[in-house]
């Protein structure tokens, strides 16, 4: 902490965090630490050293918002169920159920048989970058929207499986990007920001920017 | 940190609805308490309260689990999208003024978080322990000052004018102040 640059950086982290910054500064180091690894650090440490003042909020009663969270994080699907009119038109009862059980058999040989397109859509903070991804059964695409990761660093795109490890795709340089690779529904995609050339670790070391879910579109 | 929130998180970021359900229950009733207390508004903080819950749901992948406890992040993340909110009012509205609580002691009485384990309850004492003797260690209007800051989410003008100092000779007090903080906190 001798460096000058380094004090200014680490008290407007610190300004930051406590919001005594006004309403331009607050959203320019608002921006930054959404972009600058260094200073998001920086950020996380003051959050981390002032911890302790958390416990003078108090407690209050919440009302159940969960419903209202899951509709706008998981919305059902808009397309209503296809044939539902005449279901209805059929009536309830054993005609229903044979036909249902009928259906569900021969299922497998009426659905087509291409590899369904997957898509994610990948969204930092306040849509500072905005990541359009699809996988067509080989190839994956990828339209990014926002700025170049700034000197010195470099976008990283990973892939995240049921066992929880990030494994990465490649770096994200320019608005397309384009790889081959096997993958399916259910896994995640992660952006993370790193040093130019990407993570040596072979894992996320930079502040991950972004994260969805791929899911058949 | 192991603690229950911080295990729910990391399922969080595997996009598992389960967790999201079972962490709702563990983290509303603090955020509610947090966000109306920064917002001074119940209608404001329970539309607020929505809107951290999906960015704890988009953002819990950066979470570090080895950095600082569960309910440590998502009431960091709580703040911070606070301030982004009062901080987008009109400054005419801004925020109240409000009288400042009492000194960083009272922190101690209140911390009884039943959703932390035995072991990090006493890690977490022992760093409020550290929060409270670094304030004790600053001159007793900075303290309050810094802790207006962060309870009300007070800017360096609202502090200022609630103290009757100009705007730089509060800003040139509370770096100091933030300074020693550092030096104190990271000892």
């Amino acid at each position: 902490m001798t460096n000058p640059h380094d004090q200014d950086d680490d008290l407007l982290a610190a300004e930051y965090v406590l919001g005594l910054l006004d309403a331009d500064d607050w959203r320019a180091a608002h921006e930054r630490a959404a972009l600058d690894g260094g200073f998001a650090a920086r950020v996380r440490d003051w959050e981390i050293r002032l911890d302790g003042l958390n416990t003078d909020f108090p407690e209050m009663p919440a009302p159940d918002l969960l419903p209202q969270i899951e509709a706008r994080l998981f919305p059902a699907p808009v397309q209503p169920p296809r044939g539902a009119g005449l279901w209805r038109w059929l009536g309830a009862g054993s005609m229903v159920a044979a036909l249902a059980i009928g259906l569900a058999v021969l299922s497998p040989v009426l659905r087509a048989p291409q590899a369904p397109l997957l898509t994610a859509e990948l969204v930092a903070e306040d849509r500072a970058l905005v990541l359009a991804a699809s996988f067509d059964g080989t190839q994956l695409r990828l339209q990014a929207d926002g700025p170049e990761a700034g000197d010195g660093q470099d976008y990283e795109l990973w892939v995240i499986g049921a066992d929880g490890v990030p494994a990465s795709l490649g770096l994200l340089r320019g608005g397309l990007f384009e790889t081959q690779a096997a993958l399916e529904a259910g896994q995640v995609l992660a952006v993370s920001l790193e040093p130019a050339g990407g993570s040596d670790t072979g894992l996320p070391t930079g502040p991950v920017l972004a994260t969805a879910e791929l899911r058949e579109s | 940190m192991t603690d229950e929130i911080s295990i729910l998180l990391t399922r969080l970021a595997q996009q598992d609805r389960v967790a999201l359900k079972m962490l709702y229950p563990k983290v509303a009733p603090k955020l509610m308490g947090l966000l109306t207390r920064m917002l001074g508004d119940r209608a404001d903080a329970e539309d607020a309260l929505q809107e951290v819950m999906i960015r704890l749901w988009q953002r819990s992948a950066s979470y570090d689990p080895q950095k600082g406890t569960g309910m440590g992040w998502v009431c960091a993340v709580a703040r911070n999208h606070a301030l982004d909110r009062l901080r987008a009012r009109p400054a005419a509205r801004g925020h109240r003024l409000v009288t400042t609580d009492g000194d960083a002691r009272d922190v101690l009485d209140s911390v009884a978080d039943p959703a932390i384990g035995a072991e990090d309850q006493s890690i977490l004492r022992a760093r409020m322990q550290s929060v409270i003797a670094c304030f004790d260690e600053l001159p007793e209007d900075r303290a309050r000052a810094v802790k207006g800051a962060y309870l009300m989410g007070q800017s360096y003008q609202e502090l200022a004018a609630q103290f009757d100092v100009p705007l730089n000779t509060m800003r040139t007090w509370l770096r100091r102040a933030l300074i020693s903080l550092r030096e104190c906190l990271d000892r």
